[in-house]
């Protein structure tokens, strides 16, 4: 039996110190790391917490995507698009779908969607300067055909395209184009419906009606669309608008991803023609 | 993963998105429609409202949270780092998912540069998780895996775990 004394005896007591020293270090530690992990899994579901309040509130305020659909026949915003839309094709020759001098020696055909916001885009900043110094001026006259791109409903395009075209029966069809483009509603928010269509119509200076609704049961222009489509397939052209600039005894030239609010490009591209 | 690694792909994820941000932003400014395989999807989605919020373009947005991501990497790697890391993806991430939701259920179109971006930030978000999560590296000598002591040791250091 050992005595109390005994040197191996306190060895052994130390180690066992040293033992429950270590034991407690570890626990400190292990608590330490816990705590430490605990801490910053708070901070993560905090952060994460106050994202999903900012965005819960961005789903609120951004909506059904707002009010930008068509304006109503006759309303105010109606109105300045028709007095914009008067002023800037008043006194420029127009025969079905063409804008200018059927002798203008050079030919800017411009393939859009009715629907397209890029379409608008160009229409309403780059292309009013076009019309000015290049088709007013008898340089260049501008075709409009159609290329389906924004519009969804394959049904709804040949519809709105054929109610432009019966427009040029009576040599009005850019004015319908120049108001669609001025007065495009959402995208797929269903704006186009057969009262929009018959509004713009009624907004063009001097369209008779009642002919332009039996124009549009014509088949020829619900074939030109379709023959439109086949132009701009073989040309290549994958979005809208897209244009190519003919000149008699030259190569047509095309050009894509020109700046939609920029007419230095097509401007350049008719006076080389 | 090493820490260093981790940082690395974290980086390169970072760069990666400032320049689909950047591509995005530079479209949007000048007028110009997007590369896109997918026909006129990216050009519906780009030009539609919800590519603004408040007036600013949500492209211009993302350039600056990528960029400001990228300086909390680039950072001397504290605590403090890892955490503004993780805030910062988090908020992309949750922005991401909101255009997700916008491009699906209101655009009806799928831009694949948002897309790209989105799983970009996704990975992002995953990443600066797990490396806020694993703390500091442990300091040989310093007793403690708690993270004071050692919040300035940088990646690639000692006590690599």
């Amino acid at each position: 039996m050992s005595s109390v004394n005994d040197p191996e005896s306190d060895l052994t007591r130390k180690q066992r110190r040293e033992q429950a020293r270590e034991q407690r270090r570890a626990m400190e530690e292990a608590s330490a790391v816990q705590a430490s992990q605990r801490k910053r899994l708070i901070q993560l579901g905090g952060v994460a917490g106050v994202v999903i309040v900012i965005i819960a509130i961005i789903v609120i305020a951004t909506g059904s995507g707002g009010s930008k659909t068509a304006p109503a026949p006759k309303s105010a915003a109606a109105n300045a698009a028709q007095t914009s839309v008067v002023s800037l094709l008043q006194g420029i020759p127009q025969s079905a779908n063409t804008l200018g001098n059927p002798s203008a020696p050079v030919t800017l055909v411009y393939y859009g969607d009715l629907e397209c916001p890029f379409c608008k885009q160009f229409t309403l900043t780059a292309l009013p300067s076009i019309i000015k110094k290049d088709v007013r001026t008898g340089k260049a006259k501008i075709q409009y055909r159609a290329m389906a791109t924004a519009t969804r409903e394959k049904e709804i395009f040949q519809t709105q395209q054929v109610a432009a075209l019966a427009a040029g029966k009576q040599n009005r069809m850019w004015y319908y184009v120049e108001l669609f483009y001025h007065e495009q509603g959402e995208e797929d928010s269903g704006y186009v419906t057969e009262s929009y269509l018959q509004g713009l119509a009624s907004q063009v200076p001097g369209l008779n009606l009642s002919q332009w609704s039996s124009d549009r049961n014509n088949p020829a222009y619900a074939n030109e669309v379709i023959s439109d489509a086949q132009s701009a397939n073989q040309n290549g052209f994958t979005g809208t608008p897209s244009f190519i600039v003919e000149k008699a005894g030259q190569a047509p030239h095309k050009l894509e991803n020109t700046s939609l609010t920029d007419p230095k490009d097509i401007e350049e591209a008719i006076a080389k023609a | 993963m090493s820490r260093r690694a981790l940082r690395i792909v974290t980086i390169l994820l970072t760069v990666l998105g400032i320049g689909i941000a950047g591509y995005v932003t530079y479209v949007h400014y000048a007028g110009i429609k997007p590369a896109c395989t997918a026909g006129e999807s990216c050009a519906k989605v780009q030009t539609s409202i919800y590519s603004e919020l408040a007036g600013v373009p949500v492209a211009l947005m993302g350039l600056i949270g990528y960029i400001a991501i990228l300086a909390t990497l680039l950072a001397p790697e504290s605590e403090r780092t890892r955490f503004a890391t993780l805030a910062l993806t988090l908020g992309g991430f949750g922005f991401s998912a909101y255009l997700t939701y916008r491009e699906l259920f209101s655009i009806h179109a799928i831009c694949e540069w948002c897309v790209t971006s989105a799983v970009v930030m996704t990975l992002l978000m995953l990443l600066s998780a797990w490396r806020f999560m694993r703390g500091a590296p442990v300091s040989p000598g310093s007793g403690s895996a708690f993270a004071g002591p050692v919040d300035a040791v940088t990646d690639g250091g000692v006590g690599v775990n």
